[in-house]
């Protein structure tokens, strides 16, 4: 039809031309004048508010228009007979409908139904905190982690200022929602980390293994998290690395507590980087007056290895492995007598790697798959008495995506995780060793389904399998969450889960048959998203049973009859788009816990719990002076201790001293390949107490003395300078800090 | 009978001049609408126009290039981040539908190298390091397909703009990149009557940050 009229149209326009064919074309023409169809009408969206922009056209011709303001459109269209009209608009399912065109005006009323899968929708975000650079509406960013003041770029430092965390100062690990650090588990694609923070001296704050910037995306789960997740009682840290690199770099720190050196290297379809990094702590402590009696303060080597391989269309394969070997010597000092002093050393060696496979099978199913060794040994020795303590663990993982329509998607998958944990101890007495092992297999399925009403209501149901061959037991949790977003901004969500973990190692090793320990999330949530701002209000309830817990206070006696309960609630506001090149967040979580675990007489807060913790956290780039300023504000209520003095009615009812911290940082960058970075914590220098310990024998007059656990030293000062060369200069090192 | 075949295949090859022809004139108003569109709404109206062109000229890389030329403008008029990037979103499925025909086209991979550098306006303190990387490499990649395309270079002066004033570091090597793509645009030839035409102007405006 259109060749015919084209035709026409040119022939027309050829010189001499026989009169019979241009009669012939005349009167083609005119049919053709009169074969046009006039089309016309109006595009609604399902809810019949008009929509304009739509492409209206007729499919496989250039016959068309968009729909006006008022969702109207009127188009004429040479073709003729069966034709299929197509109307197409960004958000919406495209519409096809098979029309006749002969000439008589056409007349249609187009309802175009939106799509789910689009930014606006509502997602479930109860108890979740994502980070990320790609995807939008996050609430923090991979960046915003490695730039908060008092982190020293520590992802756990960083999240401690997110509400639902307490601050437990002497660990330096994550406690959420009145679960011990031990119930936060960590993951790097999706695999199992065993031990995934480096070692400390007792009552110091310990660091996570990874760094920040070897991450693209982090997603910090307080509660309620997916069936994907198992083995976490209280909360999931999620490390999504980095994709392939895309520029040859080297990467030079030099630090007052050490040196780093990496190197990456690119390929069309691959990358690889190379890091080596040297911490010694001595010279820095030998400056700065400390509270331990250091023999010799920590020194650590850490290598890592991060390979990337893009494979066909979809494919990624990704490999990473980490080493380190760190070792430190200390003096114990007794409490009643502090001259009598015991040497206590450590020397851990650690290993892990970490090979992950992504691919999308075809368009409807996507797959994820890993392997994940995690290699940890601990030697301790504490005067004449020595503990050494081996853990090994093997993850393997397979995730099934699959989307049934753009409203229900389908996620399955399975794993096993293997551990070998043994432990051996010198007994002073009997002169032998002693040992206890034991090696534990669980395999799991998980299965969940999402399921989108409209894009203002989605639910999600799931379900975990496990299977646990140290006890030999078979288990179910179910999990469950929705969301709803009545208007464009707020939505409400709301999250259950049945959570369970095996007790901690030293638990395990003194009785195998320990049941895992039991929990279950019930999460409301409020949030409110717009242009760089989000609010949010969050309510919980959590059931903590089948605890750990002593029979007669015997320590070697354990049973799994503790409980408990944690509820509380939570707000969080982040603002970056009110002051210019001013971002800052602040957190407020109440918190009311009690467990009757371990040796506690009767439900009572434990140790690491406080009702109130409050984060500021301000930074500031000053563009004329090239410079990033920082600062936080922390504050912790009051903690309990434990103080044997007391009778046992009044078991940890008194409180240490409230906890507050400002930290600040400066990152200052001269030149686009150098930054100069200075942080400080402590700043006002307050003598922070994080509980009390005392001595395990009554001095003279038959009381228990007292000693405060505080701060090593009042305030970790570090100065930096990082350089990195490439072949383009307007590459650094900012965002790895 | 002759005279017949004749006529039919001299129609065939009018034909497809025609449609050629066709397709010049269909472009060449929808480019213009495109270039003088002053709102969202009437650079929506073209980026339709242009993907009813692509829907029936499947062989045509112009088409496809266009639309996210106009989605490109629609995410620098927009000012909801989110919004801008499902704008740019849309831009990178039409460059990858123009790239599926064409795929050394100096032009498509600049204009891939201009949603980058839109990419990265949106958040420049946590997207800076990844999207001057990708654009970077892109222009290069534009510019050794071809070194004459003088929109490469204005892009890539903008990108030496805006690490230079980061860093408050001279601008000495985004200028002459500057004066290097005005050149270009003076000497710029191509047979093709729907090649991109845009750009100039800017380089212009950018060359008064020189003096």
């Amino acid at each position: 039809m259109r060749l015919r009229e084209n035709f026409c149209r040119v022939i027309a326009k050829k010189k001499g031309m026989t009169r019979p064919i241009l009669t012939l074309i005349l009167l083609t023409l005119s049919v053709n004048l009169w074969a046009q169809t006039k089309i016309k009408g109006t595009v609604k969206d399902s809810k019949g508010e008009n929509l304009p922009g739509v492409n209206l056209m007729i499919k496989d011709s250039y016959d068309g228009t968009s729909s006006l303001t008022d969702g109207t459109f009127s188009m004429i269209s040479d073709e003729k007979g069966k034709q299929i009209l197509i109307a197409s608009f960004v958000g919406y399912k495209t519409f096809e409908q098979t029309v006749y065109l002969n000439g008589s005006e056409i007349n249609l009323t187009i309802s175009l139904r939106e799509e789910i899968n689009q930014l606006d929708a509502v997602v479930i975000s109860a108890g979740s905190f994502t980070a990320g650079d790609e995807k939008r509406r996050t609430i923090l960013k991979a960046i915003d982690i490695a730039t908060t003041a008092g982190a020293t770029a520590d992802i756990a430092g960083a999240l401690n200022t997110l509400p639902g965390t307490q601050k437990v100062g002497e660990t330096g690990r994550l406690f959420v929602r009145g679960g011990t650090g031990n119930e936060t588990r960590t993951f790097i694609d999706g695999m199992v980390v065993l031990s995934a923070y480096n070692p400390s001296a007792p009552n110091t704050p310990s660091r996570g293994r990874f760094p920040p910037f070897m991450f693209k995306g982090i997603s910090f789960s307080t509660g309620g998290y997916s069936a994907e997740y198992g083995q976490a009682l209280s909360s999931t840290l999620v490390l999504n690395s980095k994709d392939k690199a895309e520029i040859n770099q080297t990467d030079i720190g030099l630090l007052s507590v050490g040196v780093d050196i990496a190197h990456t290297q690119v390929w069309e379809k691959a990358s690889w980087t190379g890091k080596v990094q040297y911490t010694n702590l001595n010279p820095y402590m030998g400056l700065v007056k400390q509270r331990l009696d250091w023999k010799t303060a920590p020194i650590s080597l850490e290598g890592s290895t991060v390979y990337r391989q893009k494979v066909g269309k979809s494919g990624m394969l990704k490999l990473f492995g980490n080493f380190n070997n760190s070792n430190f010597e200390m003096y114990t000092h007794a409490i009643l007598d502090p001259t009598v002093r015991l040497p206590y050393k450590l020397a851990n060696n650690y290993g892990y790697g970490n090979a992950s496979y992504q691919t999308l099978l075809n368009e409807k199913w996507n797959m994820r798959s890993g392997l994940s060794y995690t290699y940890n040994k601990n030697d301790v020795t504490l005067g004449d008495s020595i503990l050494n303590e081996t853990e090994k663990g093997i993850h393997a993982k397979s995730v099934f995506e699959h989307s049934l329509s753009d409203q229900v998607e389908i996620r399955l998958g399975g794993e096993v995780i293997d551990r070998n944990y043994s432990a051996s101890r010198y007994d002073t007495i009997s002169k032998q060793f002693q040992s206890r092992s034991f090696n534990e297999s669980i395999s799991s399925f998980f299965g969940e389904v999402e399921a989108y009403a409209s894009k203002h209501f989605v639910a999600k149901a799931g379900g975990r399998f496990e299977y646990n061959s140290l006890i030999n037991q078979a288990s179910v949790d179910p999990r469950f969450s929705m969301a709803y977003k009545p208007a464009k901004k707020g939505q409400v969500s709301l999250a259950y889960g049945s959570f369970r973990q095996t007790p901690e190692n030293q638990y395990t090793r003194i009785n195998t048959q320990l049941t895992p320990e039991r929990a279950e999330h019930f999460i409301l949530s409020y949030q409110v998203d717009s242009e760089r701002r989000t609010f949010r209000v969050e309510t919980y309830y959590k059931n903590y049973f089948s605890l750990v817990k002593y029979v007669n206070n015997n320590p070697y006696q354990l049973t799994n009859s503790g409980n408990g309960y944690a509820k509380g609630i939570e707000f969080f506001w982040r603002d970056s788009k009110s002051f210019k090149n001013v971002d800052y967040w602040i957190s407020y979580s109440y918190l009311d816990t009690k467990r009757d675990y371990l040796n506690y007489p009767y439900a009572a807060v434990p140790t690491f719990a406080s009702s109130h913790n409050f984060s500021f956290v301000y930074k500031h780039f000053i563009t004329p002076i090239k410079t990033q300023v920082g600062f936080t504000y922390s504050y912790t209520s009051g903690r309990p201790y434990y103080n044997p003095n007391l009778p046992a009615e009044k078991f940890q009812s008194d409180r240490t001293p409230y906890y507050q911290d400002l930290s600040t940082n400066i990152s200052y960058l001269p030149k686009t390949y150098l930054i100069i970075y200075a942080s400080c914590t402590n700043l006002l220098g307050r003598d922070n107490i994080f509980g009390y310990q005392y001595s395990t024998l009554p001095n003279s007059s038959g009381e228990y003395v007292s000693q405060a656990i505080r701060q090593p030293a009042p305030r970790f000062i570090l100065l930096a300078v990082f350089i990195t060369i490439s072949k383009n200069k307007s590459i650094n090192q900012l965002p790895n800090l | 009978m002759k005279t017949i075949i004749l006529l039919f295949t001299m129609a065939l090859t009018v034909v497809a001049n025609a449609n050629d022809g066709r397709y010049v004139e269909a472009m060449t108003k929808n480019i213009e609408a495109v270039y003088k569109a002053q709102s969202i709404e009437e650079l929506q109206s073209a980026v339709n126009g242009f993907d009813r062109i692509a829907n029936a000229e499947k062989t045509k890389w112009e088409p496809s290039y266009y639309s996210a030329f106009g989605y490109v403008m629609m995410a620098t008029r927009e000012k909801d981040n989110v919004k801008k990037d499902s704008y740019l979103d849309l831009a990178t499925s039409s460059v990858e539908k123009a790239k599926a025909i064409s795929e050394n086209e100096s032009e498509i991979i600049a204009m891939e190298a201009f949603i980058y550098l839109i990419r990265l306006s949106v958040d420049s303190p946590s997207r800076g390091q990844k999207y001057s990387i990708l654009a970077m490499q892109t222009l290069e990649k534009s510019l050794q397909a071809n070194p004459e395309n003088p929109r490469a270079l204005m892009l890539l002066a903008q990108l030496q703009f805006g690490t230079a004033k980061f860093f408050g570091s001279p601008t000495t090597q985004a200028c002459g990149t500057v004066t290097k793509a005005l050149e270009k645009y003076e000497t710029y030839k191509t047979d093709n009557p729907v090649a991109p035409r845009w750009g100039k102007q800017t380089t212009v405006d950018l060359k008064q940050n020189c003096q």
